[in-house]
This record gives C-alpha cells, structure tokens and sequence, in this order.
C-alpha cells in the first residue's frame, strides 16, 4: 500500500514550518543471517522499519532518522546554519519491470546452513586440510518511498544476498583466505565454484613466494581487475581533482578499456529505475575504447564537468544520506575472448587470481600498489605459485597498458558493484614489498 | 532511563516460556541510541539525527542460537519474534508483555557547535594555521537485558566522537568528554601530523622502539585482548588452554574493567545483562582470565562471562573488551628514552589488525619521532610496526609509571562496530622491526 498520502502529510508539516525544501524516505525491509563456524551455528531474522528526513530552507538544514513510523508530529530540530538543501525536481522514469525474482522468499534456515555446509565439505574435498573458519549468509529485501517537496514521488524495491567466508589450512604454516560476494539472491551462490576459488587462494598462499621484482605480462583475475578500478574510482565520479588528473578528454587508456556504469543493469545486485534521490538511472559510458566520455554525474553537478548527469545518488539505507557513486561500474567484457586465450598468450608473466589485502593508490603520484597471489607463468602456463607479493605501477600505465580482456565480467561488492573480466596487461610490475 | 515503563517482569515471564532447558540461553536486549552530528561546515544537512530502538529476543542451545530482531519496542512484534526463535507454533499464543517506552526527549546538544570553534583555536595556540573540516558527533545508547530469570539493571552511556579533516590527512578520535582537554587532546594530535606531513618514513630499522600510551593502547586492543578473545581462542583450539601461557613479558600487567572506564561509558553489567568483573587478560605477562560471554562461559569452567557485548540489536553478542587497563611500571620518562644507540618514539598508531591464526600482527604509525641519549630529535613520516605476538610481546623492557586516559577508538571485529576505551602507560620494547 502507497504511503504517499502520509508523506505528504508530513511535507506538508515541515512547509508549515518554513522548510520549503523537504524529502521523507520510508523504508521497510527484512533479511535472514546465517553463520556458521566449526563450534557455533546462528539464524538471525530482523525486520527493519525506519524513515529519514532533509529539510531545510535558504538558511539552514537537517537530517533526522529514525525507526518506527514517521509522523508529521514529529518535534523537529532547528536547521543548522549551512549550504542550502537541494532536491531533484521530477522527471519521467523510462519503463522498467521488476525482476521476477524481487519477489523470490528470502532463504530458509534449513537451506541455507545446507548451504554453507556444502561449501565447507567441497572446500576439504577440493583442498584436504583446508577447513572453513567462518561463514555468514545475509539475505534481504527491502521496499523504499520517497517524496520531496518538487512534486517527487518514488518507490523502489531491493533484494540482494552476500557470502563472506574466512578459510585456512593448517599444513606446515597455517595460511588463510576470505572471499565476500553479492548476488540478487544467495540461490546464485555455488559452493563447487567458491570453494575452488577458496582452495587456489589458501594453495598458492601456503607454498607460493613473491619474486624480489619482476615485470612481464599479467593476467588479472575479474577480482584483482575489480579492486584496481574500485582504487581508482576518484578518476571517475563526480567533478573532482581525478576526471582532471588524467586529462579528461585525452587518451585515458587503451582501445580495450570501456567503462559503463548502469544503475538499471539487468541483473545486477542494485538494479533500479531510479536512485537514492528518485533520478532516474541509466547506463553512461565513461570512457570508451580509452577516450574519456565523462565522469559519473549526479543531477546536481550539472555543469560541473563536461557530461550528462544520471541517477547515481547511492543510498545504502535509512541511516545514510544520499551521496554519489557508482551502482554496477564495469569493464566491458570481450564476447569473442576467452581466458584460456588470454593466458595461452602470455610468454613470461603472472596470472593474479585474488587479491590479498587493502591496496593503496595514489592518484596525484599516479601510483598504485595491491597485495595479490596467483602464479608466475611461463609459455602460457603456470610455473611457480605467487604468494606475498605486491603488484604495483603507475595509474596511467596500468589503464594504458591494457591488452586485452575476456569474457568472463564478474561483480565483486567493493564500492558498489565493481566488474570487469579478466585483463590482460603489461607495464606493470610485481615485488616483495609494497613499492 | 527510557525503560521505566517497560514491563520486564512480563518479558522476563514470557522468556520462561522459551526456556525449556537448564542450559538453555534466553534473553530479550532492549536498545535505544542516538546521535546527534554536526556536520563539517559547508556540508548540506549540517545537522544529523540518528534515533532507533529496537528489540533482540535470543535462544541459544546446543551450540546453535536464534535471534529475532526488530525495529520497534511493541508488544506484538515481541510476541512474533519470541515465536520466530522457538521456530514452533505453540499450543498457546505467548503472552504479549506491555512494552511501552518513555518517548525521546527533544534533539538538545549545546556542546556541539561549541567544539569546532575550541579546537580553531587549540590549534592556533600552537602557532600554526591551516583549514580543518571538523564533524563532531554526540553517541547516546540505552540499553535493557531481561532473562528468564534476571533482570540487570539498564544501563546508558555516552560519549563523543570527533573527526577532522584536512588537505594532508584526517584523524578521528573518541573523546569521553567534549572539553576544553579534549579540544586540546585532538589539536596536539592534529598538529604533531601536520608537522610531519612531508617527513620521510624513517629507513628499515630493528632496534629500541619506545610506544606513547596511545599507541600503547591500540597495540594491546589488538595483541592481547583480541587475540584473548574466547571466539578468536577457538579458531586455533581450545580456549581454555591459553590460561596459565606466558605470552607477555613479566613486566605487563594487563585488565579489562569496564566498571573503571571513564565516566559517561562505564558499564557495571555487559551486554547480556552479566555483571562485569575487573578481568585479569594478563598478570606479570601470564594468561589470566580470557574474555568471555555468557556462551562461551558455558563451554569451561575456567572461562568467565561478563565481557558479551553487542554492537547492534541485529548481530547476536560476542566476547570483546571494553576499557583495557595496563598498569604502571616503574620506568621513568628519562629511563624509556634512555641508551648510547637511537631509537624511535612512536607517539600514536591509526590502526592495528592481528591475524589470529597466525599470530602475525601489524600496528600503523602516522608518524614517529627519533631519540637518542634520553632526548627527542627529528619527526619522520608514516610507518609500520611488525611482528608476532608471541615475540613482540615479551619484547617489553620498561613500562613508565604515569597512565593516562589513551587509545580510544572503535573496534569493528566481524561487522560489530564497538567503541573501545583504554588507560595506559608508555612501553619500552627492544629488537622490534619498523618498516617505512
């Protein structure tokens, strides 16, 4: 049932008030968390309901959150002297269906412990004396209205899952792994292929050794490629010192770099026909074939930048204020190229399947460096294990030094969504330390 | 206290119900928080609210627990959370206890906009200048534990926190208080930082490394009470083994007391409604008394509950720490910084991390200061303390005999954002590996 009626009612309230520019966001949701360790076993359920309100005037502003039901008798503060608010005027949403599976049952307790077992069972059967440590399963959904005092009105509706798991095997030195992952609903989850992804992790950490320093072809991993687009996401939201660090409408990488983002990606863990802030989403390519297009742009930095703005204002949940980011940013994939290809090219190199740690970028230097593990390869394949190794280089070089990408675009839940392929680059280089 | 028209005789009834076994864990946690923000100025919505309350209600048997939570403190969705963690539909409707809550007061914090201001000024009073973002926040929580059985009494803390930002970092603090000392706390902070922003990380170096008590603070959160923590015990074995394991030097005297934490946070009952007990984690560097909650306490006789804490009502609580003590040694300033070679005088860590299982630990410096025959010489930049606990601990060669109120920050152990409070001296420790 709409509540628009009662958030009208309490715009209206807020007006009365001299809070000519107002916003009521109501949200309504409820998940499932499963964890699992070797001695303990937890089936958490909550059910949430909470609001959040902007409000404000030339003068001054507020935001106020809470749970319950808003009421337009709330006692609201004083604005704060401040930047004046500003609200989105409505637009025309274009035609969006909701995904069928937005109205999938969260999963059973039952299902989902069997789940997380079978991931632990095939992890020892994939790498013997690997042994799960720690498992969480969160499953939600979620509806959301928003209204604002231009007329805005919009629903929106979420379902996402996430899988975090910690692993270790204790052979001659213990080593230790973790991988977290989205999707739309846990049944996306297969355990075979995570605890394979796990098993390499906690194989290649156990035995592998980092070169002293080294250089070559590297073959990234979706994951590694993801984490280095998430560091370097400055460069590419909003009008600040990155889109102009680079050049904007210089060469920006390789022919093989394509970058999109798309709030209304089928399929995607954050699918919407509209953002935090009831804009719009759309797909905008930002930058293409290695030309810079534009940076992501909310509605309100119009002009700021050269680009056309989109619905990009994330709003994470009732305790967030909105703020602009990207939703399902990606490398596009290369239907015609497969990994084997990719790695069957490489002479003398590093295949880099995950990546280990916090990495550290510093896009004034135009320096990089991440902690990875993978393989050193020689003639396409895999000759030694990497472990403890730092890959590192400059921004520029690494967006210039593209060579090719696969087909394979996966997701990862780092800022947003981040996906990309597996790539193929050089101008790179892989040490002991951080560089 | 907003809880005093809570029935807890009712809930605590209503528990009773659930609880069929001897061993059975049940209880209902009761929370209301709020904060209250003023934003950097400049920033949209330069004040923010934050209130919720809510409700938890837990069983745990047999190694497995249920809980059920929701955003509200009503009668009906306790009744419905009660059914959802005995997961049976009862030959009987529980009882829906009158769960009415006193409503919030009126957003009122004068402090707030006060503080940007102060600490303008305990900046300048250092002779220098330069353009700070300063959002300071006011944490309010109420809390209420109900078992079957007990009913501890509620409990409320407050306190504050602090971040600022500037064109050559930002640094955050939890402050007990909003004061004048505080303003002063944070402006030492943010000056010592500024002043080392273009420093150059020192060189690779093995040798005496004296730690300031903020530091001190955030490297015993990580390397003692973490790794000491029951949950984080068990991802090696048994927990009860590491009692009676020399892991320290003699010299560390090592307690959690949340009772003794400063005003405004102290706690007399944990999260689970267990009175706290002055914890001995480590006496003359020997394992005392692990932290443990009410669960894990079951596991062993050896292990004590008292330290079950819960960032939120949606996460079930866990064994954590709440005010590390350590107590003073003998060690005069003259004696922590005294010796013919050099060595390095690190004032405060921005963060810590250990990894449990291979006990391999990490501390990092924003800064550090060089010393040389008992005086203080030039500033470097950002580094890396290294090493495991095992080794690093019993490293320690001098505790100082002056404590202060050191190293509070927030905790985030598996997605429970806990703040974490600590009273410590300045340590002395030998062969320690720093890396730029």
């Amino acid at each position: 049932m709409s509540l628009a009626p009662q958030l009208d009612e309490i715009l209206r309230s807020l007006l009365r008030r001299h809070l000519t520019d107002a916003e009521i966001y109501v949200k309504r949701g409820r998940s499932r968390r499963l964890e699992r360790t070797p001695v303990t076993e937890v089936s958490a359920t909550s059910q949430e309901r909470a609001w959040a309100v902007r409000a404000g005037n030339r003068r001054g502003s507020f935001f106020v959150a809470a749970t319950g039901d808003p009421t337009a008798a709330v006692p609201w503060p004083e604005p704060v002297a401040g930047r004046s608010l500003e609200l989105p005027e409505p637009t025309a949403v274009p035609a969006w269906s909701t995904p069928s599976d937005f109205d999938t049952p969260l999963i059973g307790e039952r299902e989902g412990l069997k789940l997380l077992e079978s991931l632990g069972r095939q992890l020892e059967v994939e790498l013997p004396g690997a042994r799960m440590l720690r498992a969480v399963l969160e499953d939600g959904s979620s509806e959301a209205e928003l209204a604002n005092s231009r007329g805005l009105h919009a629903s929106t509706r979420s379902r996402i899952a996430t899988l975090y798991v910690e692993a270790a095997e204790f052979g001659r030195s213990v080593a230790s792994a973790s991988l977290y992952v989205a999707a739309r609903e846990p049944r996306r989850f297969h355990p075979t292929a995570l605890a394979r992804r796990l098993a390499d992790r906690l194989a290649v950490t156990a035995v592998g050794a980092p070169p002293e320093r080294d250089g070559g072809e590297f073959l990234l991993a979706p994951v590694v490629a993801a984490h280095l687009l998430a560091g370097l996401l400055p460069l590419f939201v909003g009008p600040g010192p990155g889109s102009r660090l680079l050049g904007t409408r210089g060469r920006f990488g390789s022919d093989r770099l394509t970058l999109i983002d798309n709030g209304r990606l089928p399929g995607g863990a954050f699918e919407s026909p509209v953002d935090g802030e009831g804009v719009p989403t759309r797909e905008v390519v930002l930058v293409e074939e290695g030309a810079f297009r534009q940076p992501l742009l909310a509605w309100w930095q119009e002009g700021a930048a050269d680009g056309e703005p989109s619905g990009c204002t994330r709003r994470a949940g009732w305790r967030d204020l909105p703020a602009p980011g990207p939703t399902h940013l990606y490398l596009q994939p290369d239907p015609r190229t497969a990994v084997a290809s990719l790695l069957g090219s490489v002479a003398q190199g590093y295949y880099l399947i995950d990546v280990t740690g916090p990495g550290r970028f510093d896009l004034a230097a135009d320096r990089f460096s991440l902690p990875v593990c993978g393989f050193a390869v020689q003639s396409g394949r895999a000759s030694a294990p990497v472990a403890g190794a730092w890959l590192s280089g400059g921004i520029g070089a690494f967006l210039k030094g593209i060579a090719g990408v696969g087909r394979d675009l996966t997701f990862h839940p780092l800022d947003g969504m981040i996906g990309s392929p597996t790539v193929l680059v050089a101008g790179l280089e892989l040490q002991k330390g951080r560089g | 206290m907003p809880f005093s028209k809570l029935d807890t005789a009712a809930v605590a009834r209503a528990l009773s119900q659930v609880a069929e076994r001897q061993e059975d864990v049940v209880d209902a946690f009761f929370e209301r928080r709020e904060e209250v923000e003023l934003a950097p100025e400049g920033e949209p919505g330069a004040l923010r609210v934050w209130r919720e309350e809510g409700f938890a209600v837990r069983l745990a048997r047999e190694g497995r627990t249920w809980l059920a939570a929701r955003d509200a403190i009503e009668a009906k969705p306790f009744a419905e959370a009660l059914r959802q963690v005995v997961r049976v539909v009862p030959s009987a409707a529980y009882p829906e206890p009158m769960l009415e809550m006193a409503p919030p007061e009126p957003v009122n914090a004068p402090e707030l906009p006060e503080f940007p201001a102060a600490l303008a000024r305990a900046v300048r009073a250092q002779r220098v200048g330069f353009p700070l973002r300063v959002a300071v926040r006011r944490h309010r929580r109420w809390v209420q534990v109900v078992g079957p059985r007990l009913v501890a009494a509620a409990e409320s803390e407050t306190f504050y926190s602090c971040s600022v930002e500037s064109s050559w970092g930002r640094y955050g603090a939890l402050l007990p208080r909003l004061d004048a000392a505080a303003a002063e706390e944070i402006a030492t902070a943010v000056v010592a930082r500024f002043r080392a922003r273009q420093a150059l990380p020192p060189a690779p170096f093995r040798g005496a490394v004296v730690l300031g008590p903020a530091a001190v603070a955030v490297l015993l959160h990580e390397a003692v009470a973490h790794a000491l923590e029951a949950d984080t015990l068990a991802q090696g074995g048994n927990p009860e083994a590491a009692v009676g394991v020399a892991m320290a030097a003699p010299c560390l005297d090592v307690l959690d007391d949340p009772a003794a934490a400063p005003e405004g946070v102290r706690r007399t009952t944990d999260d689970e409604g267990t009175p706290v007990s002055r914890r001995w984690l480590l006496r003359g560097g020997v394992v005392e008394q692990p932290l443990a909650d009410a669960l894990w306490a079951r596991t062993s006789p050896v292990l004590l509950p008292g330290a079950g804490r819960r960032g939120t009502r949606h996460l079930p609580p866990g064994p954590r720490s709440s005010h590390l003590e350590i107590l003073p040694g003998e060690a005069l300033e003259s004696d922590l910084f005294a010796g013919s070679t050099e060595g390095l005088f690190l004032p405060e860590a921005s963060r810590g991390a250990l990894d449990p299982l291979s006990g391999d630990f990490v501390l990092h410096l924003p800064m550090a200061r060089r010393f040389h025959r008992g005086a203080l010489a030039g500033t470097t930049g950002p580094c890396v303390l290294r090493g495991r606990v095992s080794d690093l601990l019993t490293r320690v060669v001098a505790v100082g005999r002056e404590v202060r109120p050191a190293g509070a920050g927030w905790c985030a152990k598996g997605g429970q954002k806990l703040p974490v409070w600590a009273t410590a001296p300045a340590l002395r420790l030998e062969g320690v590996e720093i890396a730029p």
